[in-house]
């Protein structure tokens, strides 16, 4: 069973991959990062995609507050200039707000292929 | 085993954090409020009367039942081998435990360094029952407290609510706070009866307190829970003899007379804390004997 910096080392091993992280997206904490980030800081990004993870987690249009009291976000997708953003909800035991984070690069990642690994991962880090 | 103190006097525990780890020192950095658990430098463990521990985090959470941690602490605790001991049992993963020891370590890291109303101290040499898990710089925790100061303040700059029994407020009719509120914040907003804490709601939802302590932040900026005046909570209380370190520095095994700070009224046993940096053993038992109170 993958510990925080395990998991994230196989996400790295994903074609075009340049960073990922472990982030709780109610402090914005990192509480793991490797390679590279988009914003030359790994806290930053953190807290910047933490954000961006709330604000998606929290909206009823997205399934929150659904029947099973679970977040209804299994992803968030962002496709920009630098590259693709993939966040993926991590479900717990405990009670937290986690997330995977990886950053591809936008000619050599591949999108679809990632976000099945990351899902595949998220899984794995918690026990289920 | 040696102790001793580093003669800090600081009421700031950045200074004492920053100095320890270019020493690349092993012990404990204390205060009144809680301790941040120090191995060659890096932050291993923190523990704080301000903050729900590890074992309420896994507990409450529904993560992992309370006998479960109490057999890891009876086959693993007194030899450091606690965490092997949880994930090896197969009831909880690596992840999970990294996660919620990084939630409780950063949790209580918050209030020892940016809250301690008095001064910090050091003693050299002492561990953590809990063994190694994960640990992480200093730097990191330093940036990592200094930033959550700052996404408080900008949520909503209020000190007062932190600290202060949360009260809910009736649903404005017009204005941010019109409509429904997030489920996270929601559970907080049903605990808040007027005599809770944020303290006492994240305890009681086995969340970090910080986390609770956003959740108020924003309820309080939404007008759903109310915003005491700047008064309630007493400001930082310096030192009682801040000239005189030696003397000012209770025995570990003593505690401190208590209203230091409004968080520790809501602490049982403010004592643990220190206790554990002298014997373990009687550590360990005090913990068993709380968790069995707490079943009762």
């Amino acid at each position: 069973m993958p510990g925080i910096d395990e998991c994230l080392l196989e996400a790295m091993v994903l074609p075009g991959a340049r960073g990922a992280a472990v982030v709780d997206w109610t402090s914005g904490l990192a509480l793991g990062t490797v390679g590279e980030s988009p914003a030359g800081d790994h806290e930053a990004s953190a807290a910047e995609t933490a954000e961006l993870a709330r604000m998606a987690a929290e909206q009823p249009s997205f399934g929150e507050g659904g029947p099973d009291d679970g977040p209804g976000v299994e992803d968030v997708i962002v496709s920009a200039r630098n590259g693709f953003h993939l966040l993926r909800f991590v479900e717990t035991g405990i009670d937290s707000t986690v997330f995977l984070y990886l950053w591809l690069d936008p000619e050599e990642g591949n999108l679809a292929l990632a976000r099945l690994r990351l899902r595949a991962l998220a899984e794995r880090l918690v026990l289920t | 085993m040696t102790t001793r103190t580093d003669g800090g006097t600081t009421t700031d525990g950045m200074p004492s954090l920053r100095r320890l780890a270019a020493d690349r020192a092993t012990g404990v950095l204390y205060s009144d409020v809680g301790a941040v658990y120090l191995t060659d430098g890096e932050v291993v463990h923190a523990e704080s009367s301000a903050a729900p521990g590890l074992d309420e985090l896994l507990a409450r959470g529904g993560r992992l039942a309370a006998d479960c941690w109490q057999q890891a602490v009876r086959d693993g605790g007194a030899r450091g081998g606690i965490a092997r001991r949880l994930v090896d049992s197969g009831r909880l993963s690596r992840g999970e435990l990294e996660i919620c020891h990084l939630f409780a370590l950063f949790d209580a890291a918050f209030f020892v360094l940016d809250a301690s109303p008095g001064a910090v101290r050091f003693r050299a040499g002492a561990g953590h029952w809990l063994g190694p898990i994960r640990a992480v710089p200093a730097g990191a925790v330093e940036r990592e407290v200094r930033r959550r100061r700052r996404l408080l303040d900008r949520l909503w700059p209020h000190p007062a609510v932190d600290t202060s029994p949360v009260r809910r407020l009736p649903e404005p009719s017009t204005g941010p706070g019109r409509g429904r509120v997030p489920r996270r914040q929601r559970d907080v907003l049903e605990l808040a009866d007027g005599t809770r804490t944020p303290y006492a709601i994240a305890r009681q939802l086995g969340r970090p307190a910080f986390h609770t302590l956003v959740d108020v932040r924003r309820l309080a900026a939404a007008g759903r829970v109310a915003t005491p005046p700047p008064a309630t909570p007493p400001p930082r209380v310096p030192p009682a003899a801040p000239a005189s370190a030696g003397a000012a520095v209770p025995s570990p095994a003593v505690p401190s007379p208590a209203g230091l700070s409004p968080r520790r009224s809501t602490e049982k046993n403010p004592v643990r804390l220190h206790a554990v940096v002298t014997d373990p053993d009687v550590e360990l038992l005090r913990r068993l004997r709380d968790a069995l109170e707490e079943k009762l």
